[in-house]
Formats: C-alpha cells, structure tokens, sequence
C-alpha cells in the first residue's frame, strides 16, 4: 500500500508500474514479405534488399547481397526483360523503380573496383559436380555450388565461356568487354573451366554422371527448329539463330536488299536490328503475335523483350503483326516474296484459342530472302540416352531429370522457358537441389510467400517522383555495334534506392517509433538501417495499429492476441 | 519510489522522454502522441503548467506520473496564468528555463481563454500549446467552441432538427495572432517533423509562443485507434485543419497541399459526421458547406501549392532509410 | 521612528521587506492603493521583483500559485468580489500546499453592489485550507504581513491577512516600519521543498482516488491544526525582534470587571469598542476580545480567553443568510466545552460599511444584559426603511 507524499506529488518513472500491454487485443509483430520485385526475378534476386544498401550509397553491400542470387548482374542488368519492374509496387503509385538499371550499374561498379565474389574457399574434400554448359545457367549454377562449398567443374565445347551470351546477343546490347569482365572475375572465383570439351565427342555423359557426385546440363538450344511452307523450303535457307551467330563471329552477312524474318522471340529481332546495322535497307519481322505495349495479352504478344522491340522500331525495322506466312513465292528455286495473311488468336468452338488466318487479307511482300527465326532444340549429341528423341530435356522447378538421381537440367534446355535470367535461376536452384543432395538432406521446399500487396504500402510516405530518364544513343546513329542503353549514374541510383517502397521489410524510417503514442516501440540501435531495429515493448503496447498502419512498407501487422 | 523492472532499451533510447509510458491514454489516442512529440522536442529543461483536461488526468492518477519533467495541474482555466507565474519565477530567479503550458480546446478555446489572453498580451516568454480534438472529451465528448460546425458530440446531437453542431469552429489562431505575438502556429500529429520544428522555433522565441496541435481522438471522433494519424493527415489534406505560422499576426508560412482531398476522404471514417452522409437534402447541404470551409481556408491561406514543394503535405514526410527526417 | 503612512501604502512597504520574487493583482477597491503602491516601489527601484498585471483575479491567484511553486516568493491581494472569484484558486492553491502571502482587503459582496467594508469576502472562503489572520490596524497590518511569510513558508500553506477595506487600507496611521535588517534576520530566503525544477522534476496538482482523498484532506487538516502554536510563536519571535506583540491566536485587548460580560470581535472594530470603553465609564467594563486567528480555530486560546464570563457578545461582520453568524456559532460551539460556558450572544454589525460607531457599545452591554440568550440579530438594523412586509 503506497503511503500518501506530502499534497500528493509524485516522481518521474512511477507510470512504469502501470502495464499498459494488459489492454491489448491485438498485438504488432514485424512480419517479413517478399517484396513484388523478389517473387518476379527469376534469377531470385531481391532488389528490394540492394536498393536498401544502395539508398545508403552503400553499393558494394548491395552488390554483394545482389551476387547472393545472381553472379551475371553486369549482364542481366543489360539482357533482361525485368519482369521485376513490371511487378514493381512502385508502379501503381507512379512509375516502377529502374530496377535494371541499378543491377547494371551494380554489376560494373563491381567490375571497375574488382571487388571479389562473396565465395569461402572450397574445402579440399569437397565434392566435385560436373556442369555441361558455360552459359549463364551453367555459370550460375557453378558459382553457387563453390557457395555451397562444393567444387564444379564447367565442360564447354566452344573455346570460351558465355554460351548464346557471346554466340547470341549482339554487342549493341551486350558489349563484348562487359561479358569478358564478367566472366572473368566469376570463373576467378574459383571455377574450374574445362573449355573446348564438348559433351558426346570429348567426355561421355555416363563417365560423367560416374565421376561426379551429381551433372548439371545446361547445353543450350543449338538446333533449329524444322521450318516449312506447305512443304516448301528454300534452297538457300539460313536459320535466324545461324546467321546471327555467323554475324557475331566473322561480322558480315550475304549481301542482300529485304529479307523477310519469321519469328517474334529475341533472336528474330536481334537478327533484325544486326541486318540493318549490317546495312540491309529493308528488314521484316513476320509475327503471328502483336507487338507489345498496346494492351493484347501477354499470351498473344511477341514474347522478344519490348524494349528490344521498339528500339528495332526506332532503327526502321518493319514488324508485320498478327500475320503468318501462307505461301513461299519462290522463282526457281530461289525466294523472291512471300505471301503473308493476317490471323489472330481466338476462342474456338472449344474454347482453346486457335490461330484464324482471315480470307482476302492475303499480301505479297517482296523480299530476296526469308529467315526462320522460330527457335531451336537441343542438339542431341551425346544426350541421346536421356533426350529420347524429344527437343528437350523436361525438368522439375529444381531442375530434376526425370527423377533420376544425380541428373540436373536448366537452362533453355529445359524447354519451358528462354531468358538468360531464367537461366540464372536455374543454375542457383540446381545448385541448392545439389548441395542438399551431396548432403544427404531432403530436397528443397518451395519458400511460397505471397509477395506483399500495393496496398499494404502506405503511399503518404513517398513523394511523387519520377524515374530517371535513362540515356539512349538515337537511333540515326546506331550504325555500329556500340552499345545504345548507357545506364543512369550514381546520384539517379541511389535516387532509386529512395524511391523504392522497401515493400514488405523495415527501412527504419522511425515512423513507429516516432508515432506510437504509448512509447511502446523501442529501438535497437542509435542509428537504424533496417530489419531488427525496433522491438516492441509489450508491457505497454496498447494495440492501437498505429504503428502497423502508418508502417510505409507493410512491414508491421495486426495479430490477434491469444487469450 | 522505484521504477519498476522494464525494458532495457528503455533507458537507451535516442531521444528525451518527456511523457513515458503507463499512462492511461485510450489506445491511438491523438493528444498523447502530441505531447510525446512536443515534449520530446522541447527537451528536458522545461517547467509545464497543465489545465485540467484528458491529458493532465490519464497521465497522473496519483501515486504514479508519466512526466518527467516539473509539472503542475492547477484547474481548469489557469494554465496560462500559472504558466505566467512560473515564468515571472524564473525571471525574478535569472534562470531561462522555459515555461510550458498545456491545454485541451475546452481549456483554451472557452474556459482559458482569458487567462490565456492575459498571458499573450503580458508578454511572457511561455510556449502555449494547446492540444486540439475539438470538444470535450474528459467528460464524455461535449461541444466546445473548437468543435468544428455539424460535428455530432453529446450537446450537438443530430436529430430531426439539427445536424450536430450549429456553430463554427471558433478562428483561435487568428484571436491569438492579433495578441501581434512573435510566433503562432497549428501543427498536427500527422506531421511530426513539421510539429517538432514549430516547437523549437517557438522554444527559441523570446516572448510568447502559441501551437495548436490538431490531435485526434479515436473515442470522441469515432475512428479505429489505428487511424489517428491518418484522420489528422486528411483534416489538413483537405484543408479543413491548415498548417500555417504565423509570426506578430501575420502569416509567415503555409503548408502547402499538393493535391487536395475532397472534404468527404476525411468525414467519412469518423463517426461524428456520420450523419452527413445520410440520404437527405440537410446532410448534402452539410457537406457542401464543410467542403466550403475547406475551400475557404485554402483560399485565405494559399494552400494551393503551384509546384511541389519539399515541405508541402506530400514531401513533407517523405520517409528516408534510417529515420534522418526526425532528427 | 514612526512614520505617517496609509495603511495601503505601509502594507505594500511590509510586503516589499520581505523581499517577494513576484507580486500579482488586478484592481480593485479597496485593494488597490496597496498594488499602487507596490508598483511605485518596483518603478523607483526600491523594490526588485516581477510585477505581473493580471487580467484578472482568477489570474492573479493562479500567477502567484505558479510562482510560488517554481520557487519564488510571492504575493497578492485581492477584495469582495475578487475573492469570490478567486475562490477555486484558493482552495487550489491551499490542497496544492504552496505557502502563499494574500492581503483581504474586506469588502461586502455583491448583490447588491457594495464597494465598502464587511467580511462577507475572507468569510465566504473560509474553509478553502487557508489561514485567516484578521488585523486590528495598521501596524498589524505590516508586522501581521511579515509574520504571515515565516508561517506560511515554514508550513507550506497560504496565509491570508484580513485588513479592513477603507477603516485600515485608506486611513493615515502612525506606523514603525522595521528595518530591512531585521525582515531578513527574521524570515530566511523562500525555499519551498517540492519546488518545480527541472533537475528535480516532479509532478504535482495529481488526480487523487477515493482510496487516498480522505487521507490528503486529513493531512491538510491535521496541519492546520498544527499551525496554530506556529503562529502564536511567529508573533512571539516578532516581538522579540521588534518589540510589537500583533495578538498571537486571540488577544484580551482590555480586562473587564471579574465574572462579567464579554464582547469579541474580529478586525479593527476592536479599537472602537476600546474607546468606547474608555467614554462610557458609567457602564460595567466587557472584556474585549479579539479574534485574531480565524483559521485554524483557535479553541482552547479562546476558551482561555473567555475564562470566568457570564456573557459574551460576538460581533461579526458576516453573515450567513438563512443560519445567522458565522464566528458566533463556531465560537459557541467551542466554548461549549468549558465546564462553565458563558451565555454567548451573537449579532452583526457594520454590514456593507454602515459606520460602527462608540454608540453601539451601551447597545452591546444591553445584549449581554438580556433576559434571553441572543442567538443572532443584525444589531444596527433600522427597521424603519424595511418595507412593511419585512419589518
């Protein structure tokens, strides 16, 4: 019983005896979501947590935290379709973040400072995975078997790394310097590059699959793709993808005054914009799918990156949309024009989409050749055993074989899917698969987090910005093979890393510990930078919401207390 | 008297306490946040005069305080004379500690509003804040002069001949600035940093100083304690609650609005203006006139903000990693 | 030496000895010659304090409260309706225990207005947890005002001194004033314990439950009741600097006839009823009491007082309406306890500043006279203005 102070005064500090938490029915806990950029990389990166660092200016943290999913980012940041700016919250407020660009720019600081790879020594013991395959699947997935603290060795049958990096993308996107870098610095990591050794000619899968505690297949797609019109072929027929290749190797192509292009992936456009460079004055692109931006479905739209698209728009390529070809119109045996149709995917008696050339919209085009750029599959040497007459080498989401133990596949191989980021991905998966595998624990679980909601952001918190405009050579003068993107500098960076939403994951902003009205929110750390730096103080927390709803980042949520 | 057994942080974090936990707020409650805020801001040399009033009773039911600075409770009406004397104190005594005084809107706007003149037009080097949620809420939400116009409390009912209260909000800001004292201003818990700036310049202004703080009250307004700061960011988004300095009775700044919200973005979560959204031509016409209001306020204030504005109602909190923005 | 000084004027000087750190007060009549006064002093430089104009007396008393508990000396004065309207002040300022020095200038209350002298003010705020002191002219007025600070600081409560409005605040006395020397020897620099200071800080003026609110009035109760040998000391240790005795808790003014009557009065009425004395010798001599001390009751100094009479008339200055007196019915009660009380009769005199001339004084011997014990009567009453309803 507390005795009577004289006129009843009383000493700071004496509010403490009075717990306050008893009134809570609910309680805030912080609750860790995986921001919409995380759960759309393929590659796994989470650029929310490097745009983190690079807010701070902190940009070897963040590529550091960058390589933890993807060791390509110099080249991703410049091939990929970014999928994750299209998942971008920041998108429904005003304009997503440039993720893409920060990658890049991460990727080169990282080159022009040398900074080395996170990657611990490999213990002498460890075990040795074979991979086939130095493109960016094989390569990605060697760099996480050396952070697994395993030991690949990299089979490649062409005398330098990269795969269709270097056989495949054009320098104008990909310069040959950045790839070279990259590379580099990834191989100096620690990964063992048996180049020039090609599966089925200079080592056997089964001596392999013998040796290695477990083989990874990335070999790629080297074949093309079967084309014909009606059972026409032309003589002189190039495939898109050899051509291509021929132009990045020796740099010149035949000749010619139109050519035609059938196809509507990357490499019917890159084919494209490398003709024209070239100097072939006219260059058609022939797509049964539409040409993206202008609101038809993603699965009725050219699935070629649409950045690329329209920069080949921008140098005069002319794309023919929602038309096939119907006829080859051949003079001898030679190709003097095609007959093109529109068509268009639609809704059958079925309900299946099909493809519905429409009668009386036939066109000739007149061109002096036709390319079939309508992909590839694998080239079967040395797989027969496993591919058994298929194009591809089906697998898991973990990159499993057919369930055969040992056997891992990624890469455009798999034949579900075709970007490099993809790729990427798969290698790290594999190499997770592996490790837990060598091990002798469980196979991996999918994660299987929904991404935090826009509307869980508390958009007051961020001024409208816009995104950085980024540098582009114009197109009068993109004659030769420099490249066109040239990226954003560091101040646009780090004003990225202050746009973005830290969507699911503390920024320390202070606001729950500058708005609680109980003082119920304590923190860790003087000067906060995220994660673990506030804790509640439940003796006093009252279970307002305050906090949770004024979190900009949806980092706080509202649990019922139990009782 | 001891401190009971807490969290160690506690007595580690980078910031004064001025108001600690315990006390015996509702839960999301506005003006313990605001006086949180400003007593954080101030800092620990200060001496607080306070009315009578929600603030003063959930913060010391005797054996216990939450302060942790000199205060006083006196009555209802005299904060600002007691406030006048503390300060007449401490310069017959050469010291420069500054002198607080805390009030709700009943304790300023209507019951204090003589002392609180007094003390204006006498000069004192007092910092005035009063702490606005717009009625009476220590004694079961009854209407006070701050309480704005239609606003249901228990004595502005609605009913069959009355949509809640009849009166305006009374203009305190413009009473108070034509004292011509060096700094006036109104600030709201939805903007901490802009609050905590007016409470150092008015902590360095030698003379009186006046800030009316727009803190909601979850109970009294009739909103989710999760909403305080959202309710209080909307009044002045759409106007209805302007942020402005006023320095020897003229406007010396605004808080510009970005883009303002339309009058109904604010009344709609609160359950005192619930009845304005009935289906009748009395409540349209509420609306309308409240959204007037708000038009007017913008009009007379410039609210308007031609371009953004660093510290207009967007930029103003615009959140930074690390927290430096409340520094 | 003594000098000639209006009684405003020698209250203001009393109050500048004590060297205050703050002196607040609005005007009004008959206070206000003595905040004239101090603002004179503190405009010659004579007097080194905060001077606060108030808007108010509801301010005034609130200046002071908060002045006095950030740790200066201070003071107010007040009259009739300004008491009145200090009142929840005053009963703040006393449950809040900050020692307070208050000049009553006493005034009738209004309605209808009245701006001369009764008690009706200090006797409507009588029981706010102050001490009342009631002077008897002028010099008591200064020595009571400097006693009142040693009290009220050493306690920690507020002293209210009564002086009479006009009789005492308007009227030209010859008053010693003591010297700075001896003020400052005799009453130490203001400390007060629970001081607002931000290197103690505190927090007072608390929301008390039902659990404790008995128990803090009980303190309060039990202290005034304690400063009852206070005061009786702060008089004697005056005295013994200056030589004056002010009348400790209840003072005989005049021995009457042994076993005889008696008349008690409070304030300046006393000196009247002395000269009276002196003229009307053909009348049996009344002990003259004097009620110095209202607050705390002094009992047992007035049961000694009134030892061995057979009637006492109390004459007061108030009244409450519907009951009758005020200082009557509390001085019956407490004499009631000695083993042979005294009839005690009760009237008001002098209500609104009607003159209380030597007059009364053979009507009072007549009271105490009386077949009958008068309960309570209006003794100046002229019943030939009362309308005929009332009469």
């Amino acid at each position: 019983m507390p005795r009577l102070t004289p006129a009843a005064v009383a000493f700071p500090g004496s509010s403490l005896a009075f717990r306050t938490g008893d009134w809570r029915i609910e309680r805030p806990e912080h609750h860790y979501r995986p921001a919409p950029c995380h759960a759309a990389c393929p590659a796994g990166e989470d650029a929310q947590a490097y745009l983190a660092y690079v807010e701070l200016e902190r940009f070897r943290e963040a590529w550091e935290t960058l390589v933890g999913a993807n060791p390509l980012p110099a080249i991703t940041g410049r091939v990929c379709h970014h999928p994750c700016e299209q998942a971008c919250n920041r998108g429904r407020y005003d304009e997503p973040i440039a993720i893409h660009h920060v990658e890049r720019f991460l990727g080169d600081e990282a080159i022009a400072n040398d900074w080395p790879y996170p990657v611990r020594p490999v213990p002498a013991d460890a075990e040795e995975v074979a991979v086939v395959g130095a493109g960016p699947a094989g390569l990605a997935c060697a760099y996480h078997l050396l952070r697994e603290g395993l030991r690949p060795v990299v089979f490649e049958a062409l005398p330098e790394p990269g795969g269709l990096l270097r056989s495949a993308i054009p320098a104008y996107r990909l310069p040959r310097e950045v790839l070279d870098a990259e590379l580099a610095r990834l191989l100096a990591a620690g990964i063992r590059l048996e180049a020039g050794r090609r599966l089925g000619r200079d080592v056997a899968l089964d001596e392999l699959r013998k040796d290695y505690a477990a083989v990874f297949l990335a070999p790629g797609l080297q074949k093309p793709r079967e084309w014909s019109v009606g059972g026409m072929t032309p003589s002189d027929l190039h495939a898109g993808l050899d051509l291509l290749k021929e132009w990045m190797e020796v740099g010149e192509v035949p000749d010619w005054h139109s050519v035609a292009i059938v196809g509507a992936g990357n490499t019917a456009v890159d084919l494209a914009r490398v003709l024209r460079r070239a100097g072939v004055p006219e260059v058609h692109i022939i797509s049964h799918k539409a040409i993206p931006g202008h609101g038809a479905p993603p699965e009725d739209t050219m699935p070629a990156i649409p950045r690329e698209v329209h920069q080949a728009l921008e140098e005069g390529v002319q794309i023919h949309e929602h038309r096939g070809v119907q006829r080859l119109i051949l003079r001898g045996e030679r190709v003097v024009g095609v007959e093109m149709v529109h068509m268009k995917k639609l809704p059958g008696t079925d309900g299946r989409l099909h493809r519905v050339p429409f009668e009386g919209t036939e066109h000739i085009l007149h061109v002096d050749q036709v390319i079939p750029a309508v992909g590839q599959v694998v080239d079967g040497e040395g797989l027969e055993t496993i591919l058994e007459g298929r194009g591809w080498l089906p697998a898991d989401r973990w990159g499993h074989f057919d369930g055969q133990q040992g056997l891992y596949v990624g890469g455009d191989a798999r034949g579900d899917h075709g970007t490099v980021t993809e790729a990427v991905g798969d290698g790290r998966r594999a190499a997770m698969a592996i490790a837990r595998q060598v091990r002798g624990e469980a196979p991996p679980q999918e994660a299987g987090t929904e991404p935090i909601a826009f509307e869980r952001i508390n958009t007051h918190y961020f001024e409208h910005r816009a995104r950085p405009r980024e540098r582009v050579v114009p197109p009068e003068q993109r004659t030769d093979c420099r490249e066109i993107e040239l990226g954003l500098d560091g101040a646009e960076v780090i004003g990225e890393g202050q746009r973005c939403f830290s969507c699911g994951n503390c920024m320390a902003c202070d606001n729950c510990w500058t708005l609680c009205p109980d003082s119920a929110v304590l923190k860790v750390r003087q000067e906060a930078a995220g994660g673990d730096d506030y804790v509640f103080d439940y003796d006093f927390c009252k279970g307002c919401g305050l906090c949770a709803h004024e979190c900009p980042c949806g980092y706080i949520d509202m649990v019922p207390e139990s009782a | 008297m001891t401190e009971s057994s807490h969290h160690p942080l506690r007595d580690h974090q980078p910031r004064f306490q001025g108001l600690d936990s315990g006390h015996r707020a509702c839960q999301g409650c506005g003006e313990a946040l605001a006086a949180r805020l400003v007593t954080e801001a101030a800092g620990p040399d200060v001496i607080v005069s306070n009315a009578t009033g929600c603030l003063e009773v959930f913060s010391t039911p005797w054996p216990e305080t939450a302060w942790r600075i000199p205060w006083l409770h006196s009555l209802f009406e005299n904060a600002a004379s007691v406030a006048a004397g503390m300060e007449a104190a401490m310069r017959a005594q050469g010291r420069d500690t500054k002198v607080l005084a805390f009030a709700g809107d009943g304790g300023t706007f209507d019951i204090g509003m003589r002392g609180l003149s007094g003390m204006l037009e006498r000069g004192h080097d007092v910092l005035y804040v009063c702490f606005d949620n717009e009625a009476y809420m220590n004694t079961g939400v009854q209407r006070s002069s701050s309480t704005p116009h239609a606003a249901m409390t228990t004595t502005s009912p609605p009913g069959r001949e009355r949509m809640g209260k009849r009166h305006l909000k009374k203009d305190l800001l413009a009473i108070v600035a034509a004292h011509h004292i060096p700094y006036a201003a109104t600030a709201s818990v939805a903007y901490p940093s802009d609050l905590r700036k007016k409470v150092r310049r008015a902590m360095g202004v030698e003379g009186p100083s006046f800030l009316l703080v727009h803190s909601p009250c979850p109970l009294g307004w009739g909103h989710d304690s999760a909403l305080t700061v959202q309710v209080a960011r909307l009044a002045v988004q759409t106007g209805l609650f302007p942020l402005v300095e006023m320095e020897r009775g003229s406007v010396a700044s605004v808080m510009p609005i970005r883009r303002p919200c339309p009058v109904t973005d604010y009344l709609k979560l609160q359950r005192r203006f619930r009845h304005l959204f009935a289906d009748h031509p009395r409540a349209r016409e509420e609306l309308e006139h409240l959204q007037a209001l708000a038009d007017h306020n913008i009009e007379v204030y410039r609210l308007a903000g031609e371009e953004p504005d660093p510290l207009d109602t967007e930029g103003a909190d615009t959140v930074r990693r690390g927290g430096m923005r409340y520094a | 030496m003594p000098q000639a000084l209006e009684g405003s004027q020698a209250i203001a000087r009393a109050v500048a000895l004590c060297r205050p750190g703050v002196v607040a007060a609005y005007p009004i009549t008959p206070q206000t010659h003595i905040v004239e006064n101090i603002s004179k002093l503190v405009a010659d430089g004579e007097l080194h304090c905060e001077l606060v104009s108030v808007e108010s007396e509801f301010s005034a008393a609130s200046v002071v409260l908060g002045a006095a508990a950030a740790g200066s000396r201070a003071y107010t004065a007040s009259a009739s309706q300004g008491i009145l309207l200090m009142s929840e002040v005053l009963y703040n300022i006393a449950g809040l225990r900050v020692p307070l020095v208050l000049t009553c200038a006493n005034r009738a209350v209004s309605a209808p207005l009245s701006i001369w002298n009764d008690h009706q003010d200090s006797m409507a705020v009588r029981d706010a947890g102050w001490i009342q002191l009631y002077c008897a002219d002028n010099q008591e007025a200064v020595d009571t005002t400097i006693q009142a600070y040693r009290i009220s600081e050493r306690l920690e409560l507020p002293v209210m001194v009564c002086v009479d409005g006009f009789t005492l605040t308007h009227t030209l006395e010859p008053i010693e004033l003591p010297t700075q020397a001896q003020v400052d020897g005799y009453l130490p620099p203001y400390r007060f314990s629970r001081a607002l200071d931000p290197m103690r800080p505190l927090s007072m003026g608390e929301l008390v439950s039902p659990a404790y609110f008995t128990e803090v009035r009980h303190t309060h109760h039990v202290a005034l009741r304690g400063a009852l040998p206070e005061i009786e000391a702060a008089d004697a240790d005056w005295a013994e600097v200056c030589g004056r005795h002010s009348g400790g808790l209840v003072e005989v003014v005049r021995e009457g006839e042994g076993g005889g009557i008696g008349i008690l009065s409070i304030g300046s009425v006393t000196g009247t009823f002395a000269d009276a004395a002196e003229q009307y010798t053909e009348l049996p001599a009344a002990r003259l009491i004097r009620l110095r001390c209202f607050r705390p009751f002094p009992d047992e100094a007035l049961r000694a007082a009134c030892a061995g009479l057979s009637d006492l008339v109390v004459v007061e200055r108030a009244l409450s309406p519907g009951a009758g007196g005020i200082v009557g019915t509390e001085v019956r009660a407490a004499l009631r306890e000695m083993d042979e009380p005294p009839r005690v009769h009760d009237v008001a005199v002098g209500l609104g500043g009607r003159d209380v001339p030597l007059e009364l004084y053979p009507r009072l011997i007549e009271v105490a006279r009386g077949e009958q014990e008068t309960r309570f009567s209006i003794l100046d009453l002229e019943p030939d203005k009362l309308p005929e309803e009332v009469r």
